[in-house]
C-alpha cells in the first residue's frame, strides 16, 4: 500500500476534509446544504468514474444503486428503526450485492450494449419499486417526523447527515486514488485500452469489472441512504432518475475520466454552473423573455458533446497533458 | 479515448438533449401576462404595476418576507406559475390595502422571495435553509406538488417556521407529526369520494365502477381511498388498475374496461394522461355514462380535446363560479373572510388575461389565510400565529377553512371541500365548465356521457 505514503494521496483528503468542514465552522447552514449537494455529486461522479473512467465502461444507469440504497436503508429505518448510520451500511452492501449479481452476466456486453442494458436495470428496479407494497409502492415511504428524534431532532439529523456524507466522499475519493495506484487500477487500465490484449497478458476480465462494478455500486448507495434520510421523503421517481446518472458521466468528463481529482472538479463546476443557470436573471428581448434556467440540460448536453468533441480529457486530463510537473500532483 | 467511448458519451449527450425535451414544461393552458416568475430566481417580488399608494405612509411598515420555492421548470411549472400568480395578486392587494395591520397600530408590509426547485426535490431542502437562514424569511408557502412540499416541511419543522401548503393534497404529507406546517387543499383521499355519492344520485341503478389511476404518490392516495368507499356505498370495483406516469396508450384498460361493462370510470392522474385517457375513451365510443377524471378537467386546456370533453366531471379545489359569500357563510354559521370569489377572478382576469384555476386560488388563499392568522393573533410570533391557525374556522372566497388539532394530523386541512365541475355545451354549442356538485353550490345540473 504505498499509495497511503503518497502525500497528493492525503494532501486530496485533507482539502476536501477542511473545506467541508467550513460550514460546520463557520455555523452557516446554508453553506451547509449546498456544501452537501455538491459532496453527493462528487460521490456520484467519483464512483461512476470507477467503473467507466478506469474500467472503460459507460454505466448509464448507474444511479440504480443511489435509490436502492437509499429504498433500502429508508425500509430498514422505519420498519427495524434501525439507526441511520447501520442503516446506510445495510443499503450499501445490498447495492454491492445487486451489483455482483447483475454484473456477473451484464459485463459481459461490451460498448452500447452494456450501457443500454444499465439503462434496463435502472427503469426496472423502479418499476419493480413502484410495483412493491413493503417499500410503500408508487406513493413511496415517509418518516414520521418523531423519527429525527432519536438523533436529537431533525436539526440535529440535518448535521449528522452532513457529516455522514462528508466521510462518504472522503471514502470515496480515498477508494478511487487506491484503485488507481493498485496493480488492480492497471488491470483495470489494460481492460479499458484493449480487453484482449489485457486477457492475453494474463487479466481476468471478467472478475476484475465485476469486482469494480461492486465496489462503485457501494458509494452511491450509502449517498442515497443518506440524502434520503434528510429529505424524509423517498418515492420511486426521485430515486431512480435516470438524468442523475447523465449529468454523473458530464461531471466525469469535464472533470476528466480516468483521473481522481477530474470527477471531483468536473462535480463542483458543474453544480456552480446549474446553479448560476437556473438562478440567473431573465434575457429580456424585447417581446421575448428567455429564462435561462429552462436550458440547463440544453447547456449540460451541450457541454458534453463540446468536450467529448475538442476536450476528451476533461480538465484536469488537459492539465494533465498540457503541463508535465501537474502530473505528480493531480491524479 | 477510445472512439467506442467517444461514440458513446456522444450519444450521452443526445441523450441528454432528448431527456429535455421530454422534461420540457408542457404549454401553459391559457396565455398569461408577463407572470411574476419572469423576474430573477433568487426573486424579490417586483413591484406591482399598480399604484401601492398605501394608506400607511411609506417607511412606517415593516417587511414580512415570505419565502418559498416556485417550479419555474420542469413536470410542475404550468400548475406552481398559476399558484404564484394567485399568490402575487394576495400581494398586490395587500399592498394596496397598505400592508397588514395590527392592533397596536404596527404595520406590516409583505414581500415575497421566491427561487427555482426545478420540480425537483433535490434543491428543496437547501433552498429552503436558505430562505430561512440568509434570506431571514419570517413565514414560508410550501412549493406546488406533494413531494416537494414534504422536503419543505422537514425543514420548516427544524426551524421553527409556519409553512402554508397549497398544491399538496397527499395525506400522508400531514400524517407525519408536524407542528407548525398547514394544509390548505383538500386531501387527497376525498378528491373522489364526492364522485361516488354524485354517481349515486345521478346513476341511482349503477352497480359497477372501473377505477384507473396513474401509479404516482398522489393518485394513488386517492384510488386507495375511493376503493374501499366505493365497496361500503355498495358498488363492485370490476377493475382497479394502475398505469405508469407518461402512459399514452390507454388501449390495454380500455379493453378491460369494456369486457366488464362498468357504469362508471374514475381516476386518471394528471393533465396529460387524463386528457388523452379521456380522449381514447370517446374515440372507441365506451358506453360509460359517468366518468370522472382527477386533475386534467378543471384545467381550461382540456376542452382542446372538443366533444370528447363532453360530460367529463373533474374534482376541483375551486371554480370560479363557487358561490362561497357572506351570506352563505352566515348560513353556515362562519365568520367570511376576504374578497368574494368573482372580485378575485376579475382581478385574476385583469392582471393575467386568464382565468384563474384552482392552483390560482390556493395561491391567493396561502396569502389570504396567513394574513388572517396573524391579525388574528395580533403578532408575527409563530407560536401566536399557530395557536390562531389552530384555532381557525372561517368561509373564504376559496371555500371553509379548518385545520386539524390532532396531534398525528396536526395541520391537516379537515373542512374544506371538493367541487366537481362538468365540461357542457352552452346554447351556442361552445364548451363550458359548469359546478355540478354538491347540489347546493351547483351552476348547472349534471348531464351523462352518451
Amino acid at each position: 500500500m504505498k499509495t497511503l505514503t503518497n502525500a497528493p494521496f492525503w494532501l486530496l483528503l485533507v482539502v476536501i476534509a477542511v473545506v467541508a468542514a467550513a460550514p460546520v465552522a463557520l455555523n452557516n447552514v446554508s453553506l451547509r446544504e449546498d456544501f452537501f449537494l455538491i459532496l453527493m455529486l462528487i460521490i456520484l461522479a467519483s464512483s461512476t468514474n470507477i467503473i467507466m473512467g478506469y474500467t472503460g465502461y459507460v454505466s448509464f444507469g448507474h444511479i440504480v444503486f443511489f435509490g436502492t440504497g437509499g429504498y433500502i436503508a429508508f425500509f430498514l429505518m422505519q420498519s427495524l428503526q434501525l439507526h441511520f448510520v447501520l442503516a446506510a451500511l445495510c443499503g450499501g452492501i445490498a447495492a454491492s450485492v445487486m451489483a455482483l449479481l447483475i454484473g456477473v452476466p451484464v459485463l459481459r456486453l461490451r460498448g452500447a450494449y452494456f450501457a443500454l442494458a444499465t439503462i434496463g436495470i435502472n427503469e426496472a428496479m423502479r418499476s419493480f419499486v413502484t410495483n412493491f407494497e413493503p417499500f410503500g409502492g408508487s406513493i413511496g415511504m415517509f418518516f414520521n417526523f418523531s423519527v429525527y428524534d432519536a438523533y436529537g431532532g431533525a436539526k440535529n439529523a440535518g448535521q449528522l447527515a452532513y457529516y455522514g456524507i462528508v466521510a462518504v466522499a472522503l471514502l470515496t475519493v480515498a477508494a478511487s486514488f487506491l484503485i488507481k495506484k493498485s496493480k488492480f487500477g492497471l488491470g483495470l487500465m489494460a481492460i479499458r485500452e484493449d480487453q484482449d490484449a489485457a486477457q492475453v497478458l494474463g487479466i481476468d476480465p471478467a472478475r476484475l469489472k465485476v469486482l469494480t462494478y461492486t465496489i462503485s455500486a457501494f458509494f452511491p448507495a450509502l449517498a442515497g441512504a443518506i440524502f434520503f434520510f434528510k429529505n424524509g421523503i423517498i418515492e420511486p421517481g426521485p430515486a431512480f432518475e435516470l438524468h442523475r446518472s447523465i449529468e454523473a458521466l458530464v461531471m466525469v468528463m469535464l472533470g476528466g475520466y480516468g483521473t481522481v481529482t477530474g470527477p471531483i472538479v468536473g462535480a463542483i463546476v458543474y453544480d456552480r454552473l446549474r446553479s448560476t443557470l437556473i438562478t440567473a436573471p431573465p434575457i429580456n428581448l424585447g417581446t421575448l423573455t428567455i429564462n435561462l434556467s429552462n436550458f440547463h440540460l440544453v447547456i449540460a448536453g451541450v457541454l458534453l458533446l463540446a468536450i467529448v468533441l475538442f476536450v476528451p480529457a476533461g480538465l484536469i486530463g488537459w492539465l494533465r497533458q498540457r503541463f508535465a510537473p501537474v502530473r505528480r500532483y493531480l491524479e | 479515448m477510445s472512439s467506442k467511448l467517444s461514440h458513446l458519451l456522444f450519444l450521452g449527450g443526445l441523450l441528454m438533449l432528448v431527456m429535455l425535451a421530454a422534461c420540457a414544461p408542457a404549454p401553459t393552458p391559457a396565455p398569461t401576462a408577463a407572470p411574476p416568475t419572469a423576474a430573477p430566481k433568487a426573486t424579490e417580488a417586483p413591484k406591482p404595476a399598480a399604484p401601492t399608494t398605501a394608506a400607511a405612509p411609506a417607511g412606517a411598515a415593516k417587511r414580512l418576507l415570505i419565502g418559498f420555492t416556485a417550479s419555474q421548470t420542469g413536470a410542475q411549472q404550468v400548475a406552481s406559475q398559476k399558484q404564484t400568480e394567485g399568490l402575487q395578486l394576495w400581494l398586490d392587494d395587500v399592498k394596496k390595502a397598505g400592508g397588514i395591520k395590527l392592533k397596536d397600530g404596527t404595520l406590516y408590509m409583505p414581500e415575497m422571495k421566491f427561487y427555482d426547485d426545478e420540480s425537483k426535490t433535490d434543491r428543496v431542502q437547501a433552498l429552503y435553509t436558505k430562505l430561512i437562514n440568509e434570506d431571514k424569511a419570517d413565514f414560508l408557502l410550501s412549493p406546488y406538488s406533494s413531494g416537494l412540499a414534504k422536503a419543505a416541511a422537514v425543514v420548516s419543522e427544524q426551524n421553527d417556521k409556519v409553512m402554508i401548503t397549497a398544491g399538496a393534497a397527499d395525506d400522508a404529507t400531514m400524517e407525519q407529526g408536524f407542528k407548525k406546517t398547514f394544509q390548505l387543499y383538500t386531501p387527497a383521499s376525498r378528491y373522489l369520494t364526492g364522485a361516488v355519492d354524485m354517481f349515486k344520485k345521478f346513476v341511482p341503478d349503477g352497480k359497477k365502477i372501473a377505477i384507473v389511476y396513474e401509479k404516482d404518490s398522489f393518485s394513488t392516495s386517492v384510488a386507495q381511498a375511493l376503493q374501499p368507499y366505493a365497496k361500503s356505498a355498495g358498488y363492485e370495483v370490476v377493475v382497479y388498475e394502475g398505469y405508469d406516469t407518461g402512459t399514452t396508450d390507454f388501449a390495454p384498460f380500455i379493453n378491460k374496461i369494456t369486457a366488464t361493462n362498468p357504469d362508471a370510470i374514475m381516476g386518471g392522474g394528471h393533465f396529460a394522461d387524463g386528457t388523452t385517457f379521456a380522449k381514447q375513451l370517446f374515440e372507441k365510443k365506451v358506453p360509460v355514462k359517468f366518468v370522472s377524471l382527477l386533475v386534467a378537467p378543471p384545467e381550461p386546456t382540456f376542452k382542446d380535446i372538443g366533444d370528447a370533453a363532453v360530460a367529463i366531471i373533474g374534482p376541483s379545489q375551486w371554480e370560479p363560479q363557487v358561490t362561497y359569500s357572506t351570506e352563505s357563510a352566515k348560513a353556515a354559521g362562519l365568520p367570511y373572510y376576504g374578497l368574494s370569489a368573482k372580485a378575485f377572478t376579475d382581478a385574476y382576469v385583469a392582471k393575467y388575461k386568464s382565468q384563474p384555476s384552482y392552483h390560482s386560488a390556493g395561491g391567493y388563499a396561502q396569502g389570504l389565510i396567513l394574513q388572517k392568522a396573524i391579525e388574528d393573533a395580533d403578532s408575527i410570533d409563530p407560536a401566536k400565529v399557530v395557536a390562531a391557525l389552530d384555532k381557525m374556522k372561517l368561509m373564504t372566497f376559496y371555500g371553509v377553512i379548518q385545520f386539524s388539532t390532532e396531534a398525528k394530523t396536526h395541520g391537516k386541512q379537515a373542512a374544506h371541500d371538493m367541487v366537481y365541475m362538468q365540461w357542457q355545451k352552452n346554447a351556442a354549442g361552445a364548451l363550458v365548465t359548469q359546478i355540478v356538485w354538491p347540489l347546493e353550490a351547483k351552476s348547472a345540473d349534471a348531464i351523462l356521457r352518451k
